[in-house]
């Protein structure tokens, strides 16, 4: 099978799933109780200004009809309108995917940059100081609940030494960094970097801990391989093995893992953001959930679905790049 | 299904590995706590502070912070320090910390356990079926884990929490009928929609789990052979199947208790749990107060991080011994 | 004429393993002449893999050569090392064991390199052939730019983790250069893979088994390397490919007159190979001398049995045949003071209850023997009783099948580690 091909065929299963998602999200509209129209207007307005809300919302319609309904709303990209606000949910989930979207990467960059390290000289340096402390650190990272972590980290960095915010995103990247490219004013960006440590550690430890913890394992696996010893023969610079060889064989397993994790990055960022106010669609879900705001709900997981998989799809590609092998299986 | 050689690994990784030891004192403790709280308690968790007769608030006030508590009239709180009495002070209403580790410990273990019971009723099953017939069976099943697996198992969870409502069952406490739990609330609140929830939203990895120990069985010699001698299917995944691929599954699970108990803290911070006795309800509870009461929130996040660590430890004991191949969603959700 | 090129003395390698130590290699003693083909044959578990494994320096934790020394031939190292390590020099010898860790790194690949059993595990299977082959051709092309005797002095040459970095940048800061590219696809040719220039840009799992293999030749010539030492090059391989690469290493070494070093538990490959044997058991040779002494006028009865059993040498079903009775334990407890093949002889003696020294034997000037029988002839009367054994040592009637014995499952549990060293560190 040709690398194209392979896309192709991943593409379309992604479609599917994508399919699934929608449709569960839509059965669970429709299995949900109570009638959408009291969470628009009052209970105790009238029975034609009601029957009028429900014609507009297409809720007087079979349900099959509203199904199809709601399928060629979601193929123009329309997510309906929030019960709460009435605003329309596309604005509502893309206005708030940049904070997340921040956070999420800023999470991830902490990570990667710490675990892989981490986890080479933890698993390099076996039973040495250096590894248990590696592996006592990515115990504790993976058995912490990310919103204590933050709460714990507000206690310490920002109410008993006070260096750290304790929450908010008074300015956007994009808005802070376009504020530096036009004026060379760098107090936004700081500004910025200045309330996001403490989100992105908190959101970043789990992964942190889960890399390092991966790298390690995997690159003791690797080690044990006949293959390292043949390299070793050759004679080339240890350098060359340990990551050339050893370390790159390691991450490629590795990358469908987190791959796969991109989910837990998402809920996890969900949580984080309601323990520093920080304005992403996590904290819009909770909104929306507390208040029974379906159209709204529906967005936002939609949103999710549809980037677990896209992200999946790619890190498919990726994996299927690095080790053709999988192409023909 | 548990061999001689199985228990003999077993033996002897836990011999030589301090950490499974260090992960099964701990556990065992955190269990005392939770299957015996009304009895170790030394105040009943739900009992808020009161007022002394001349006017001041019990427990002490050491600060003076809004509780957005009425008590008589008068705004109060009663956040307390640890103290001889209150072991571990008390929160924002007066209620002691330590007793409401206690209570909180059985509402973690419990939805851990039931939670993971679920996930593993419902993903064996699927799993081991879409596993022996492979084909378009498992195609058609493994789109649908696909799909489980492109929700969030919080975002989903809090979805459906949206759709049911919390809803928690009364379990009666068997120390207070018996009456050697004087003053101690008389049943424990299961929460049954979070409990619900989380094995609806991670039976998927029992179910990937249990297809590829399917897929392997159903080409070893002696299914072969008992198909031969004319077992029909059901009989096969039923004696043959099923019990050869429990070793795995029973790793997943001691790994599943520990992420759905942070699962369930991340609900219940998030105030979805329908029970106030839980550690991550705690944990939002003293959130607001961290200014003058540290411990409202750390006391119970110690005792989330413990039990986690603990079944981790097992976990990794277990899966050193038996190495089986599996992959499971890290806790983190929480 | 002949020169000598490696003079092992007392060679041992041990194991230091959860059921205790495991003398590996004990002992053991071999010369090679300069552009010989010398084989070691033994059973699985005999120790043929660690002795090889121990001259290229490739042993792992938890092994490790305990003493002995290995004198290897090279007199621009002897040059390099006299000043730093007199010690270690003895005329144009060097010993290998006494000489600094790096600079015995920089003769892999150079001096000393290596085929191994199975070509598809022995290969990265996430790098393109080429690559891993370029690789081995960059360690000569820059050890030959840089002379013996500087080498290995100054670290700062080594190729540093800053340089690996900057290469996902700096296509120039790459370690393999493109003059080694070409040099790998020319090697490719030279054992017969046709279409090379495509093939060198495939992967591992597109090649055949003995394609595969002979890519593995290819990057063992890469280091224009003293010894080549092939460590069971045909086992893993469909028998009409065994063939095809035991020509292609006999034409290689015919026309490049390179020192093999031929491990293998096949005596159909010795024959067709070999100018020399060694006869390996129990970690030590115990038979070894030119082709004839071995195969016609062996004295040892383990030579025997090896070769009792094979009904024509040149035949494909030319390959060990078991012997009764267990596979030596080499755990250092259970080994004991005698003759390590006695439980299983046929023709044991009082005698051999101590273990026998090395006696010259009939035959060549090479020709010797580690058995009482060179010095006396068999006499039933002091022959030890059936079952004496039994009692020192549990007995199972464990066979094994050499066919599938290096891979280690068959084997007792102590040995496993021989064959398969490591998963630590390095």
């Amino acid at each position: 099978m040709s690398f194209g091909k392979f896309l192709l065929k991943r593409s379309l299963q992604g479609l599917v799933v994508i399919w699934g998602v929608v449709t569960v999200l839509f059965g669970l509209r429709a299995i949900t109780p109570g009638d959408p129209v009291n969470l628009i207007v009052d209970p105790a307005v009238d029975q034609a200004t009601r029957d009028r809300i429900r014609e507009e919302l297409g809720l007087d319609q079979p349900i099959y009809v509203q199904y199809v309904d709601y399928l060629q709303d979601l193929l123009v990209g329309d997510l309906g309108y929030s019960y709460q606000s009435s605003r329309p949910v596309t604005t509502m989930v893309l206005e708030r995917v940049p904070a997340t979207l921040e956070l999420a990467v800023a999470a991830t960059v902490i990570a990667l940059v710490i675990a892989i390290p981490l986890g080479v000289i933890s698993g390099t340096r076996r039973n040495e100081p250096a590894d248990y402390g590696a592996t006592s650190f990515s115990l504790v990272g993976i058995s912490t609940p990310n919103f204590w972590l933050g709460i714990m980290l507000i206690l310490l960095l920002a109410v008993q030494i006070d260096i750290f915010p304790t929450g908010r995103r008074p300015v956007a990247f994009h808005d802070a960094l376009w504020t530096f490219l036009t004026t060379f004013y760098v107090g936004d960006l700081l500004t910025w970097l200045h309330h996001i440590i403490l989100p992105a550690v908190t959101l970043g430890t789990y992964f942190t801990a889960l890399i390092t913890r991966l790298t390690r394992s995997g690159m003791l696996d690797e080690y044990g391989k006949p293959y390292v010893t043949a390299t070793e023969a050759k004679g080339i610079p240890g350098v060359l093995i340990r990551y050339k060889h050893v370390l790159r064989n390691t991450m490629i397993p590795i990358i469908t893992v987190l791959g796969l994790q991109f989910g837990t990055l998402l809920g996890g960022a969900v949580v984080t953001e309601t323990v520093f106010s920080w304005p992403g669609l996590g904290l819009r879900l909770i909104d929306g959930i507390n208040n029974l705001d379906w159209p709204l709900i529906q967005g936002i997981i939609i949103f999710i679905g549809i980037s677990y998989v896209v992200i999946n799809i790619a890190v498919d590609a990726i994996y299927a790049k690095l080790n053709p092998r999988v192409i023909d299986e | 299904m548990i061999s001689d050689r199985i228990k003999s690994n077993l033996s002897r990784e836990f011999r030589e590995s301090l950490l499974a030891k260090v992960g099964l004192v701990l556990l065992v403790a955190i269990l005392i706590m939770g299957l015996f709280a009304p009895v170790l308690a030394t105040h009943n968790p739900h009992t808020t502070g009161y007022f002394d007769d001349d006017g001041n608030a019990y427990p002490p006030m050491g600060v003076s912070y809004d509780s957005h508590q009425w008590v008589d009239g008068e705004r109060v709180t009663y956040t307390a320090e640890p103290s001889a009495d209150h072991y571990l002070g008390t929160n924002n209403i007066g209620q002691d910390v330590f007793s409401r580790l206690l209570f909180g410990a059985r509402t973690s273990l419990m939805v851990g356990v039931f939670g993971t019971g679920l996930a593993v009723l419902i993903g064996v099953p699927f799993g081991l079926v879409s596993g022996y017939y492979g084909g378009r069976v498992d195609d058609a099943m493994m789109r649908v884990a696909d799909i489980m697996l492109a929700f969030p198992s919080l975002v989903l969870a809090l979805a459906l929490i949206g759709v049911m409502g919390s809803l928690t069952i009364p379990i009666p406490d068997p120390f207070v009928f018996a009456g050697v739990a004087d003053g101690m609330p008389a049943s424990t609140p299961l929460p049954g929609t979070v409990t619900l929830v989380v094995g609806l939203v991670t039976w998927v990895w029992f179910a990937r789990v249990a297809r590829g120990e399917a897929m392997s069985i159903r080409n070893e010699e002696y299914v072969k052979a008992a198909r031969s001698l004319g077992a029909n299917d059901r009989e096969i995944l039923l004696k043959h199947v099923l019990p050869n691929s429990l070793t795995p599954v029973i790793v997943l699970a001691t790994i599943q208790v520990a992420a759905i108990i942070l699962l369930e803290s991340s609900l219940s911070y998030l105030g979805f749990s329908g029970t106030t006795l839980s550690w991550g309800y705690e944990i939002q509870q003293g959130q607001d107060y961290l200014r003058t009461a540290w411990w409202v929130s750390t006391v119970p996040g110690i005792g989330i991080v413990l039990s986690v660590i603990s079944i981790n430890l097992l976990g990794d004991w277990l899966r050193d011994s038996l190495d089986p191949n599996i992959e499971g969603e890290g806790g983190g959700a929480g | 004429m002949t020169e000598e090129l490696l003079r092992i003395n007392g060679l041992s390698t041990r194991f230091f393993t959860e059921q205790g130590q495991v003398n590996a290699v004990d002992n053991f003693d071999l010369r090679i002449d300069r552009g010989d083909v010398f084989g070691i044959v033994g059973e699985s578990g005999s120790g043929k893999s660690v002795t090889a494994r121990s001259i290229v320096d490739l042993i792992e934790s938890p092994g490790e050569i305990t003493d002995g020394e290995i004198w290897y031939n090279e007199p621009d190292l002897a040059d390099a090392v006299r000043e730093d390590r007199p010690e270690a020099v003895d005329g144009t010898f060097v010993d290998l064991r006494r000489i600094s860790p790096e600079r015995r790194r920089s003769l892999r690949g150079t001096s000393f390199s290596m085929i191994f059993q199975d070509p598809e595990s022995s290969f990265n299977p996430s790098l393109t052939v080429g690559e891993q082959i370029a690789e081995a051709v960059e360690v000569q092309r820059r050890a030959s730019a840089n002379p013996r005797s500087t080498r290995a002095r100054t670290r700062s040459e080594e190729y540093s983790l800053g340089s690996f970095v900057l290469s996902s940048f700096l296509p120039s800061k790459r370690y393999v250069t493109e003059a080694s590219r070409e040099r790998a696809i020319e090697l490719l040719e030279l054992v017969g893979i046709p279409d090379p220039v495509e093939r060198a840009d495939e992967h591992p799992h597109e090649y055949s088994g003995g394609m595969l293999q002979r890519a593995m030749i290819a990057q063992a010539l890469a280091g224009e390397p003293d010894v080549l030492v092939a460590d069971e090059p045909t086992t893993a391989l469909d028998v009409t490919i065994q063939a095809q690469v035991l020509d292609l290493l006999d034409e290689l070494q015919s026309e490049t007159g390179m020192t093999i070093l031929l491990i293998t538990h096949n005596l159909g490959v010795i024959a067709r190979m070999c100018d020399r044997v060694g006869v390996m058991y129990a970690g030590e040779i115990v038979e070894r001398g030119t082709l004839e002494d071995v195969f016609d006028d062996h004295v040892h009865p383990y030579t025997e049995g090896l070769l009792g059993s094979i009904p024509d040498i040149e035949g494909e079903a030319g390959r060990l045949q078991p012997i009764d009775g267990n596979v030596p334990s080499l755990l250092d407890h259970e080994m004991g003071d005698r003759c390590h093949f006695a439980d299983r002889c046929p023709n044991a003696m009082e005698d051999c209850l101590e273990h026998p020294p090395e006696y010259d034997a009939e035959g060549s000037n090479d020709h010797a023997v580690r058995c009482v029988l060179a010095a006396q002839e068999y006499d039933e009367r002091r022959a030890i009783p059936d079952g004496y054994f039994d009692e020192t040592r549990p007995a199972g009637d464990k066979h094994v099948d050499p066919e599938d014995a290096d891979e280690g499952p068959t084997v007792d549990e102590p040995q496993r580690p021989l064959e398969e060293p490591g998963g630590e560190s390095p």
